[in-house]
């Protein structure tokens, strides 16, 4: 008697789902792409050859013939989201295009689709990160972006995400990274923002002397200690040798022998030895809870701890300053972050100027945007609205041009492949696991790997 | 006469046959078998998984990989995960089968307690025994006041421990099932003529229990070790290969190596070694335990 | 077959001694060990994203809010994604029920050499680690116009769990009399009318196994999903999940409303079929 009424409940499950298949694929065509005719369109990826034969039938531009445009949207924590604002914006500018998002974790997800589209055909549009643009732009598969959006943003975007005077990026919002500290607790306790690691060190024996760990730190994501890891070598490296990772592959400098990058490496022993003894299990939310419950004093960051801080406690006073290097000249660092590139061989060019223009033309659009991801402006002319206790340190620096874009270390050494394996030998070192010699020896190994090309 | 008609019966018996067999075979074939010759043909370039050259280099890629310390390591974690499984879960999951087939009340509740975490997906095993260990477990030390390290997946030295209460939390329940079948299966007179012959509870285990388990031990052993060494999705979403490379396992290797690392025909060499081994330790192991299988 | 009497009623066998009521208490105290985990998580996920920060992770939610579940509920997209998912499943695995039976069917009733082969070219498939070869299997599917199609996936689907399809209903193989087919054969049935009106009633229960094995494989299943459908009204609701999880890393509270939401259905096709369940992991393992 069970067989018979398992065989009724899978004939009955089978008659419902090939219902349900069908009615859904006649239903959702053109519900998706608001057309009919353009069926076709949908079961197919957007090769270029699909695009084509659709381009001769239909040609697409402003004249209000329904589009749809496929979009790879790699993101960070903070982004996730931003896709139906921009969903909105454009219904109302353009409500003939229609945006197919594919949003993926960028960190781990949005180079292998990559590698899977260049198998096939891009998609129309793709949000990375600045250093994407080096990656990808070499290949000969991205379009260039029209100067009529890009003279809309800061002329600072440009810069990393162009290459042989071409521009294939545009640069949407920043992210700040450095040192946040509670200004409350620093206040308190009459520390004053350091400049040297002397200043710095004052700060940690104290914290340390009144039992607060100076650093909140989140090792067990290794993706960490490779961001802070580059911030390091930003001020004591590359503030100093700006060709250092071109120079690294010519084979003129290396790990085992640079001093200067060594002192970067070892900062992370700074951080581990003064920080929570669990800090290899303990996650970032964890990690940012504790410092705005002022179990720590420091953190070294990006603008991404800024949307936690605020969830857990919104008067929470922080404030930014960059790490000290040796020298005592630090600069902020501010990495691009949202870069919009399109593919080259797009069919729906008109279209996707479209949507660049409501990207960059959208006042309302962008604080929205910048407001939800708690991220700085690069389009001129928009300030954010959300209260962010760092703006003033951030302006401090901003106008006494002690500000450094990441992307030239980032563009000279690769994230994918170098920097991220290398965090992992630095974890391992931390650890105790391999000396610190290996550990610059394996990061030497891998120049084979540090750049895209 | 007769001979010759049976032959061409057979024939066409035959024909038959492979029309059933064929739509699989030809889908199995293009799904599967032919992106794994790719791979094959891959591994025997240098293609960085982009550009359109692919160059081609011999077995350099797998000359490459015997000085490869990363790819190793990542071996040697694999082993060692493999075995901890193997052997912990097969003896955790006959102990619990025995100890349910026992006569206890309500066997069917524990079946199900035991079964649950198996029809989660691996990624979110992963993910719920991060929680575990770094968030919920040490709230246990200040309750209790103890000091018992819970952060197994914090240290090198401790995250295969981790990584395998995490993976059998999820299958014991799944081999135990296997077990229980297996012990329900062995009729009960046997027992009792062994009883009357005064064989003890141990003897009766290993010369009845054991040797009428042998298929459902072959089942498990194999299942386990291949299995184990495909470990991946546990890793994705609770250690990520960390902390260092600690917890990489090859698939893991491969997989940052190929993408992440844009060396798409060096990560080709990777899994093809993979493959083989794999088919390797399965054919040993089936050999092996059959052949115990026939003499018990 | 050789199979010999099941010893249905262990319990009435053996008493229940002092020492079955020890095991007992042990047996129950793993068994709340092992659910732990699940209940903590359940707990989590009424939990506010303060309380998660703030409380102990074992205390209790201040109120049985459902705003994560509904937070859950929208950004899996659920009405697309849950009768994707469904669709997908249910599809693939009558498919596979069909073929798979054929094929086992043939493969050990046919004694050509070619057969034979076949048996350890299926097998094969069980060891192939997927996760490895997802470029190549992706170009294939590109190449043959299988991606972001729902055929495509299904087709996948398919060439993935044949195998141990092929594998499964070979076992159960030796449980269908021979004296039957031969019988049927005589009567002048083709072979094709041999398995569809002798061979594949009596491989009900195999079938039946199969098919809840496979469904819970495919629903489960995030890889191919996540290469082969990325448009938004394909996608099945792991890889909804799994983008949930990537970009609310410090949402944990939204992504154990999801872990709960996507458990749920399996854990009650389990609950309520565990007989067949349970016969088809235990398929060849037992001594007949």
């Amino acid at each position: 008697m069970k067989m018979k009424l398992l065989c009724m409940i899978l004939s009955t499950a089978m008659v419902a789902a090939v219902l349900s298949g069908c009615g859904n694929s006649e239903a959702e065509a053109p519900a998706a792409t608001g057309t009919a005719d353009e069926a076709e369109e949908q079961t197919e990826a957007p090769t270029a050859e699909e695009a084509e034969t659709e381009q001769t039938e239909a040609p697409v531009a402003d004249t209000g013939e329904p589009v749809t445009l496929t979009v790879l949207a790699g993101q960070s924590t903070t982004d996730a989201g931003i896709e139906d604002m921009i969903d909105e914006a454009l219904a109302e500018a353009y409500p003939n295009i229609t945006l197919e998002w594919e949003c993926v974790d960028w960190g781990n997800d949005f180079q292998p689709k990559m590698q899977q589209y260049m198998q096939s055909g891009l998609p129309d549009i793709m949000i990375g990160k600045a250093q994407d643009v080096a990656t990808y732009a070499p290949q000969g598969i991205l379009g260039e972006i029209d100067t009529t959006y890009l003279d809309r943003g800061l002329d600072a975007a440009r810069q990393n995400v162009t290459i042989d005077g071409k521009t294939y990026g545009l640069v949407y919002n920043a992210l700040y990274q450095g040192v946040y500290y509670n200004k409350d607790m620093f206040a308190e306790n009459g520390w004053s923002v350091p400049k040297t690691q002397e200043e710095l060190q004052v700060i940690i024996d104290d914290c340390k002397a009144k039992g607060i760990t100076p650093f909140a730190s989140h090792m067990v994501d290794t993706w960490s200690i490779g961001n802070v890891t580059m911030q390091f070598a930003m001020n004591d490296v590359f503030n100093k040798d700006a060709e250092w990772g071109d120079k690294f592959r010519a084979g003129e400098v290396s790990f085992a022998e640079d001093e200067a990058m060594q002192t970067a490496y070892q900062y992370n022993k700074l951080i581990f030895d003064n920080t929570y003894p669990e800090t290899f299990s303990t996650e970032q939310t964890d990690c940012d809870a504790k410092m705005v419950l002022g179990e720590a004093a420091m953190k070294v960051s990006g603008s991404w701890s800024i949307q936690n801080f605020l969830d857990i406690d919104e008067s929470f006073n922080f404030g930014i300053f960059p790490f000290p290097n040796q020298t005592g000249d630090s600069k902020l660092i501010f990495e691009p972050n949202i870069t919009i590139m399109t593919s080259a061989e797009s069919e729906h060019q008109d279209a996707i100027n479209c949507v660049l223009d409501v990207l960059t033309n959208d006042k309302d659009l962008a604080v929205e945007i910048y407001d939800y991801t708690k991220t700085a402006p690069m389009l001129k002319d928009v300030t954010p609205t959300f209260p962010n206790p760092s703006q003033e340190d951030i302006d401090a620096y901003a106008s006494a041009d002690q500000i450094v874009d990441v992307t030239l270390g980032n563009n000279q050494l690769v994230w994918g492949g170098f920097q991220e394996e290398n965090a992992k030998d630095i974890a391992a070192w931390l650890q105790g696991d391999i000396s610190f010699e290996d550990c610059l020896a394996a990061s030497d190994a891998r120049v084979g790997t540090s750049s895209a090309n | 006469m007769q001979k010759t008609g049976k032959q061409s019966m057979e024939k066409k018996l035959e024909k038959q046959y492979l029309v059933m067999v064929l739509p699989g075979f030809v889908i199995f074939t293009i799904g599967l078998i032919i992106p794994l010759l790719l791979a094959v043909r891959y591994s025997v370039t240098s293609w960085d998984g982009m550009s359109k050259v692919k160059e081609f280099v011999g077995i350099q890629n797998y000359i490459n990989l015997w000085k490869d310390a990363d790819f190793w390591s990542a071996w040697w974690f694999t082993i060692k995960f493999t075995i901890g499984n193997t052997i912990i879960q097969n003896v955790l999951a006959l102990l619990f089968a025995m100890a349910l087939d026992s006569g206890i009340k309500a066997q069917k509740l524990y079946r199900t307690a035991f079964f649950v975490p198996c029809l989660i997906s691996s990624i979110i095993v992963g993910f719920i025994w991060l929680k575990m260990f770094s968030n919920v477990l040490p709230e246990f030390n200040e309750m209790l006041g103890t000091n018992i390290n819970f952060l197994l997946f914090g240290s090198g030295s401790t995250v295969l421990s981790g990584l395998l209460i995490a993976n059998n939390w999820q299958w014991i329940g799944y081999r135990m099932l296997i077990y229980l079948a297996g012990l329900q299966s062995v009729p009960f007179d046997l027992y009792e003529a062994a009883k009357v012959d005064g064989a003890g509870p141990i003897s009766r285990f290993f010369k009845i229990t054991i040797p009428m388990l042998a298929p459902a031990i072959t089942i498990c052993v194999v299942g386990i070790a291949t299995g184990s060494l495909k470990v991946y999705d546990l890793l994705v979403a609770s250690t990520k290969g960390g902390p260092g490379r600690a917890s990489t396992s090859v698939i893991n290797q491969t997989y940052t190596t190929a993408i992440n690392g844009r060396q798409y025909g060096y990560g080709s060499a990777m899994s093809v070694t993979l493959v083989v081994v794999l088919l390797l330790v399965a054919m040993i192991q089936v050999k092996g335990l059959k052949s115990k299988e026939v003499q018990a | 077959m050789g199979k010999k009497k099941k010893n249905k009623e262990p319990m009435s066998a053996q008493p229940y001694t002092k020492a079955t009521f020890m095991t007992q208490i042990v047996m129950t105290v793993l068994a709340v060990l092992f659910i732990a985990p699940i209940l903590i998580n359940i707990n989590y996920s009424f939990k506010t994203k303060k309380e998660l920060y703030l409380t102990s992770p074992l205390s209790l939610p201040s109120s049985l809010q459902m705003e994560n579940y509904r937070k859950a509920f929208d950004k899996l997209d659920l009405t697309h994604t849950f009768v994707n998912t469904f669709f997908y499943t249910v599809v693939s695995v009558l498919i596979l029920a069909l073929l798979c039976g054929m094929t086992a069917w043939a493969i050990a009733r046919c004694r050509a050499k070619f057969f034979k082969f076949c048996y350890v070219y299926f097998i094969v498939g069980i060891l192939i680690p997927f996760q490895a070869l997802f470029l190549p299997i992706y170009i294939i599917g590109y190449k043959m116009s299988l991606t972001n199609t729902r055929y495509g996936i299904i087709f996948m689907y398919i060439a993935t769990g044949i195998s141990f399809g092929v594998f499964l209903m070979n076992s159960f193989m030796t449980t269908v009399p021979i004296e039957l087919e031969e019988a049927a054969r005589i009567d002048g049935c083709s072979v094709f009318k041999t398995y569809f009106t002798v061979v594949m009633p009596l491989l009900k229960p195999a079938i039946a196994t199969l098919v809840i094995m496979q469904a819970f494989q495919i629903w489960n299943d995030y890889l191919l999903a996540s290469l082969y459908v990325s448009k938004k009204n394909l996608k099945t609701l792991t890889v909804a999940i799994q983008s949930l999880f990537s970009a609310q890393t410090s949402d944990y509270t939204t992504a154990m409303a999801a872990i709960v939401i996507s458990v749920l259905p399996i854990a009650v096709l389990f609950m309520s079929l565990q007989k067949y369940f349970i016969k088809g992991m235990t398929v060849g393992t037992v001594k007949g």
